[in-house]
């Protein structure tokens, strides 16, 4: 789909200077001007400087904004008549169309798919085909010269090798693996406690996205990401599916692991990308789950491998909170191991909110049993207050597998009630695993 | 996400800490995602809360009345100090939602009394949350005890606010009265604007048409704010409300002492008693901010005739600028002369050997030269070709109207400089060749353009020459006194220059010149005698006259008369449709586009549109209205930035589809729309027009690449022009064309702007534009005037001309340098704090150069400034709480 946007210009200029060539094709040709040449530069933000619309200040809610939209709109609605009234008088559709026919022609089938190596004057490039050889040839007259940047993958033409195109989406498809298709299913009410990690959250990564001008209104700038940590199973990943399942914003969720590539120069250049593909889709919401993979303490290492990883924080460092700004683009980390971070990374600024997740106090764990529990056949005699007052140090995963272990129990004795002593085995057996190794009364 | 998004609410007093840690518990026990129907899942607390509310509705429902005292009392605190996340509704609103229509019920049996006006203070804030656009928070709050409506937090007020401009509109449709929301309205207000929401406050009183009570409100910590906000909505709204905006904001400031700011909404409503008046009360306290004042009327070259007061005389005839000008030129070390070549760089164009310029006619490029050399060396009293020894031979260079050109450009160089300049000119007056005599008279006019003199030296040797049998020199007396008294509004001038335009033996060239004279000399007066003696030649003449290409002077001559103001045209136009002929159509959309420049007025834009629209068949039908209608388009859209960016969209569409009238025209509009702002995404389109296969449009891009880039140096685009001279060095008129541009770019060596704006891209110069638009209607027949004999229109763009700089003065008017920053203009309207109003600065010492779209600040605190803009000529005093910081 990338040739066929690129072969012709959308509006404007070009495309009528070509009718016009036909009609005095007896006037001699000009020569063409040698035009500033802007290689490699290409133009990534956003639709075309020409045809963008202005931006409105101010954002707080207040009738100067409305006053701009409006006039924006009223500007917008006298273009859509001319361009009506013109077309009506004057079809252009029947000529576009004669057009794409004839650069189809010039185009020819099949296309080669090559690289652009280097781009030597304004009609002139050095490519390179999957076959192996480097060509000198020439750039079809067509091609958006503004897309073109070495590197960039092209359409050959299959004889004389020359650019009829330019392909344009060139995401990395790691990236497009990332971004959530499909929203989890857990909400933010399968959460039981945390209202002040979930308000937090809210506040720091929704609320700009959907009400800036709240922030505004304050006079401050809302926090760029936040980072969740807290020991195991205390529900991070849950809170940020559910932030996930909440949101109409897009989602990209990447494990930290993920980043650390093969060869030298992949993490960052993934790392790169990914921001890329959040801004283009802004707003957007970037999840790093185990943030620890990447983001350790720097020290001085020999191994190239441990040099990468710093590589690719390095890259994240500056993707955070560099010399571009990012804009509505919010990041949430997870790590249960928040001491081993590069300070550099959770700094204000980088970071701006830090969010605990503690274990469980005793209300928040009758109200995680009770979800758990809430679609399960307990027996009369089963009292999880019992579960609830223990002094035992359980996450919201351990009360998950409590619950998980009893009905397994009851299941291998074919009832169809999980009774008070399926729970308190499994209590036992959760326990006992997860206190392995160092050996209960023990003290030193 | 729709469901968090019910209601805003943010308490706006602090409840007391007690109530505060309270309001938290009851805070981290809810749950945003839990649902209504999900009873069981309410926390604790939430359940005791609920419980609470739930008994004291029934102790409300109960007869016994001396409970309901204190039931009332419980809820109002309950309420009030809940507290909740910035986007869903507060908790115990939640919870009596079921109860809001039993509450309501209560509430109609109750007996009149105190307690029943508490509960209806009560519903109201109820209301505010299950209303579906009844309006029943407004009913109960007017039925209610009339307590501060601040007391229930900023949300209540908004939403408050927005009810009263609801209900207003829907009672004016039924012509019931309004006073008692009026009056609410006005208690509403002080609380907007002293909880730092001034554009509540504005936009309420608008919605209630009663801006005009806001003064009495706005205190000496907000009126900066309201003014902002006022001041940046007039652009946008309709009149006659912008007028009323710019008058209430004109009081505010007056109330508070702020003369300059005061005086400059004066000159922009027009209002030259208003002006006078400020003027005046300035001098009672303080003379030097008179003073500043003056220098304020001078930059828009507004006269104060009845002053008495030398100093101010001086300042108000801008007699100092020819010696400010020069002296920054000193600090900027720019003195120095600057020779065409240096300009061009002509060793920086790469044109191939061999083709080295056999084929150009060299007179052409003499000329170019001249232009070039008059524009660079603007102002400065000095050049290599010209005002040497021996000028003569330069002149002599030229071939015919070329030493026209040629001997007026000593006017252009000798600018704002009156005795010195007439010295100069003095020589080629008695010529023995008419062009140059010619050339001289046009020279004084240029001369004493933007500046006054008493001795009147332009008018008295002029006139001198206006009766002259010689049709050149007619015609250069005529347009010498169009530019020396642009804007100055002078009867005599009229008197002088009527009896041309009503002998209808006369041609057509001088009729039409001396229109467009006495359009500029009046512009935007609406003069009534000069309008009918236009009109009347207009239908007196006959069709061969009118058919002239000259013609379209006249008619611009007559638009100019009512530059700016609106309605005021709206007989002239009507009369105009009597005119058969052509030239009646263009006429028309002259004096239209004329009278709305600036305001960004829709609806005229989209009639410019329409007569675009067609496509006209030249050999059958005029179509050079429609090169005006296009102007227009730039013209209205100019000042305001919404509509400014949204027209360079719109101009892509008529380049597109445009007939080549129409694609003419397009470059020069927005050379207009950007004079002097070298927007980058501008200077690309005009770029890729300078290409086109339509020479016309290519010299008229080439051209408005000039008027873009006017005296800001702007190297990206030198070095497109050099490109655009290489392209085009064989051929003469588009050589000559990116020469002249060239010339622009450098003008005064980079230190003039042209753009129409000034004091902060506040105030629109009436001359600037007239002298802009006069340049490019003769851009619209290029062959015939810029091309032809008559490139002298070139320097109509004199009038337009004024240094970019900042001078700062001390109390005698003497140069004072201080340090500040100058860094782009940050728009800082409705922002909460106290936001930069610059970005990306510098500091640098006085004088400086500002940029279109810079801005300056004072660095150092020693000194303060009289004027809020820190454009053109300051005033600085001393700041008497300065402190010295210890030095080691």
């Amino acid at each position: 789909m990338g040739n066929a946007q690129s072969g012709l210009p959308p509006l404007g200029g070009p495309g009528d200077d070509k009718n016009k060539d036909d009609k005095d094709k007896d006037k001699k040709k000009k020569w063409e001007p040698p035009l500033p040449t802007r290689v490699g530069k290409k133009k990534r933000r956003g639709p075309d400087a020409t045809s963008k619309l202005p931006a409105v200040y101010p954002t707080t809610r207040c009738r100067l904004k409305l006053l701009k939209m409006e006039r924006i709109k009223d500007y917008l609605l006298m273009e859509e008549e001319f361009v009506q009234n013109q077309e009506q008088l004057k079809p252009q559709e029947e000529k576009a169309q004669e057009e794409r026919i004839r650069v189809d022609d010039l185009r020819g089938s099949p296309m080669g798919v090559g690289t652009l190596e280097e781009i030597i004057d304004d009609d002139h490039a050095i490519v390179s085909s999957s076959t192996g050889p480097e060509y000198y040839v020439s750039i079809l007259s067509f091609v958006d010269k503004d897309l073109l940047e070495p590197g960039c993958s092209i359409l050959l033409h299959h004889k004389a090798m020359s650019v009829v195109g330019v392909l344009q989406d060139d995401t990395d498809p790691m990236v497009s693996v990332m971004k959530l298709e499909k929203a989890p299913t857990e909400s933010y009410a399968d959460i039981g406690g945390l209202e002040q990690q979930i308000q937090e959250i809210k506040e720091s990564v929704e609320l700009p996205l959907t009400h800036p001008e709240l922030y505004e209104e304050m006079g401050i700038k809302p926090p760029k990401g936040v980072i969740l940590y807290g020991v195991p199973g205390t529900g991070k990943t849950l809170l940020a599916k559910a932030v996930a399942n909440q949101t109409s914003a897009t989602f990209l969720r990447v494990v930290g692991s993920e980043l650390i590539q093969k060869y030298l120069g992949d993490g960052p250049k993934l790392v790169r990308e990914l921001f890329r593909v959040a801004e283009e889709h802004a707003p957007s919401i970037v999840f790093i789950d185990e943030i620890d993979a990447i983001g350790t303490k720097r020290y001085d290492s020999n191994s190239g491998g441990e040099r990468e990883i710093q590589r690719t924080m390095l890259e994240l460092l500056n993707q955070l909170d560099g010399f571009d700004s990012r804009g509505d683009v919010k990041v949430i980390m997870a790590t249960n191991r928040i001491e081993s971070l590069d300070p550099a990374l959770i700094r204000p600024g980088r970071i701006d909110r830090k969010i605990e997740f503690p274990l469980p106090d005793v209300k928040t764990k009758r109200r995680i049993f009770n979800i758990h529990t809430g679609r399960m056949t307990l027996a009369g005699d089963v009292d999880l207050e019992e579960f609830v007052m223990s002094k035992d140090d359980l996450s919201g995963a351990d009360i998950k597998a409590i619950c998980t272990e009893a009905g397994l129990l009851a299941l291998r004795e074919r009832r169809m009630k999980v009774i008070a002593e399926d729970f308190r085995k499994a209590r036992e057996k959760v326990l006992y695993r997860k206190t392995e190794g160092t050996p209960e009364g023990l003290y030193l | 996400m729709a469901r968090d998004t019910v209601k805003n609410v943010t308490p706006a007093e602090e409840p007391s800490s007690k109530d505060k840690q309270k309001a938290k518990e009851e805070n981290e026990a809810k749950t945003d995602g839990e649902k209504k129907d999900e009873v069981e899942e309410l926390s604790e607390e939430d359940l005791q809360l609920k419980n609470e509310l739930e008994m004291l509705v029934e102790r409300l429902k109960e007869g016994d009345v001396n409970l309901h005292r204190p039931a009332l009392e419980s809820l109002r605190t309950l309420i009030r100090t809940s507290t909740s996340s910035m986007t869903s509704v507060p908790k115990p609103l939640k919870f009596l939602r079921s109860h809001y229509v039993t509450i309501t019920e209560i509430y109609q049996n109750w007996p009149p009394g105190d307690n029943k006006l508490f509960l209806a203070d009560i519903l109201s804030v109820l209301a505010m949350t299950y209303d579906e656009g009844k309006r029943e928070s407004l009913k109960y709050r007017l039925q209610g005890s009339r307590e501060d409506p601040g007391s229930w937090g900023h949300e209540y007020v908004r939403h408050l606010s927005t009810e009263i401009g609801q209900e207003y509109v829907s009672r004016t449709e039924k012509e019931l009265s309004t006073d008692d929301l009026m009056a609410l309205a006005l208690e509403v207000v002080p609380f907007f604007l002293k909880h730092n929401a001034e554009a509540d406050a504005v936009d309420l009183l608008l919605e209630l048409e009663a801006i005009d009570q806001l003064p009495q409100y706005v205190d000496k910590d907000t009126y900066a704010r309201v003014c902002l906000y006022m001041v940046s909505c007039v652009n946008l709204l309709v009149p006659p409300d912008d007028i009323q905006f710019l008058r209430t904001a004109h009081q505010i400031y007056r109330q508070h002492d702020k003369y300059t700011e005061a005086v400059s909404l004066a000159i922009r409503l027009g209002d030259h008693d208003l002006i006078k008046e400020d003027f005046e009360a300035a001098g009672h306290i303080d003379a030097l901010l008179q003073k500043q004042i003056a220098f304020q009327l001078g930059r828009q070259q507004i006269d104060i005739p009845e002053i008495e007061d030398e100093d101010l005389k001086e300042i108000l005839s801008n007699s100092h600028l020819s010696k400010h000008f020069i002296a920054l030129a000193k600090e900027l070390d720019v003195l120095e002369p600057k020779t065409p070549e240096d300009i061009y760089k002509s060793h920086l164009e790469n044109i191939r050997p061999g083709f080295t310029s056999g084929s150009v006619d060299s007179a052409r490029q003499n000329l170019a030269s001249t232009f070039v050399n008059a524009f660079v060396n603007a102002g400065f009293a000095k050049d290599k070709l010209i005002s040497i020894e021996d000028g003569t031979t330069w002149i002599y260079k030229n071939k015919d109207h070329g030493m026209l050109s040629a001997a007026a450009s000593i006017g252009m160089i000798m600018l704002w400089d009156v005795d010195l300049g007439l010295s100069h000119v003095d020589k080629y007056l008695y010529s023995s060749e008419d062009h140059i005599q010619a050339g001289a008279l046009l020279a004084i006019g240029l001369i004493n353009t933007g500046v006054r003199n008493e001795n009147d030296p332009a008018f008295a040797l002029l006139s001198e020459h206006i009766e002259k049998p010689k049709a050149m020199m007619r015609i250069s007396a005529i347009v010498g006194l169009g530019m020396a008294y642009s804007g100055s509004h002078r009867e005599d001038v009229q008197e002088l220059l009527s009896p041309f335009i009503s002998d209808t033996t006369l041609n057509m060239e001088i009729a039409s010149l001396a229109a467009l004279s006495l359009g500029l000399v009046f512009v935007g007066s609406c003069h009534g005698d000069i309008t009918s003696t236009i009109l009347q030649t207009m239908m007196e003449r006959d069709e061969s006259q009118l058919k002239e290409t000259w013609g379209r002077f006249m008619g611009l001559g007559l638009a100019l008369l009512y530059l700016g103001k609106q309605d005021a045209a709206e007989a002239t136009l009507e009369t105009l449709k009597a005119i058969e002929h052509p030239i009646g159509k263009q006429v028309r959309i002259l004096v239209e586009i004329c009278s709305y420049a600036g305001t960004g007025n829709v609806l005229k834009i989209q009639d410019m549109l329409h007569a675009c629209n067609d496509h006209l068949d030249k050999e059958k039908e005029d179509d050079l209205h429609q090169a005006f209608a296009v102007l227009g388009v730039a013209l209205i859209a100019i000042g305001e930035d919404i509509g400014a960016e949204m027209a360079l969209r719109t101009f892509n569409h008529l380049m597109h589809y445009g007939e080549p009238v129409i694609r003419r025209a397009v470059p020069l509009a927005l050379g207009l729309l950007c004079a002097s702002n070298p927007l980058l995404n501008v200077l690309e389109t005009l770029s890729k027009y300078s290409h086109d296969n339509d020479a016309d449009v290519a010299i008229n891009a080439i051209f408005a690449m000039g008027l873009v880039g006017a005296g800001t140096n702007n190297a990206r685009l030198a070095q497109m022009l050099r490109q655009l001279a290489s392209y085009y060095h064989k051929e003469p008129n588009c050589l000559f064309m990116v020469r002249i541009s060239q010339g622009l770019l450098h003008m005064g060596k980079g230190t003039i702007s042209i753009n129409p704006y000034h004091s902060d891209r506040q105030l629109m110069s009436p001359v600037a534009i007239a002298g802009l638009l006069a340049t490019l209607v003769a851009f619209t027949d290029t062959k015939t005037f810029i091309l032809g004999r008559n490139h002298w229109f070139l320097y109509y763009l004199v009038t337009a001309m004024y240094p970019r700089f900042l001078i700062t003065l001390d109390e005698d008017l003497n140069s004072l340098p201080v340090t500040v920053r100058v860094g782009q203009a940050v728009d800082v309207v409705g922002q909460a704090g106290r936001p930069k109003t610059i970005t990306g600065f510098q500091t640098h010492s006085t004088p400086v150069l500002l940029a279109h779209s810079e801005r300056a600040e004072l660095a150092t605190e020693e000194y303060i400034s009289l004027s809020h803009v820190l454009e053109g000529f300051v005033l600085l005093r001393k700041n008497p709480d300065f402190m010295e910081e210890d030095k080691e």
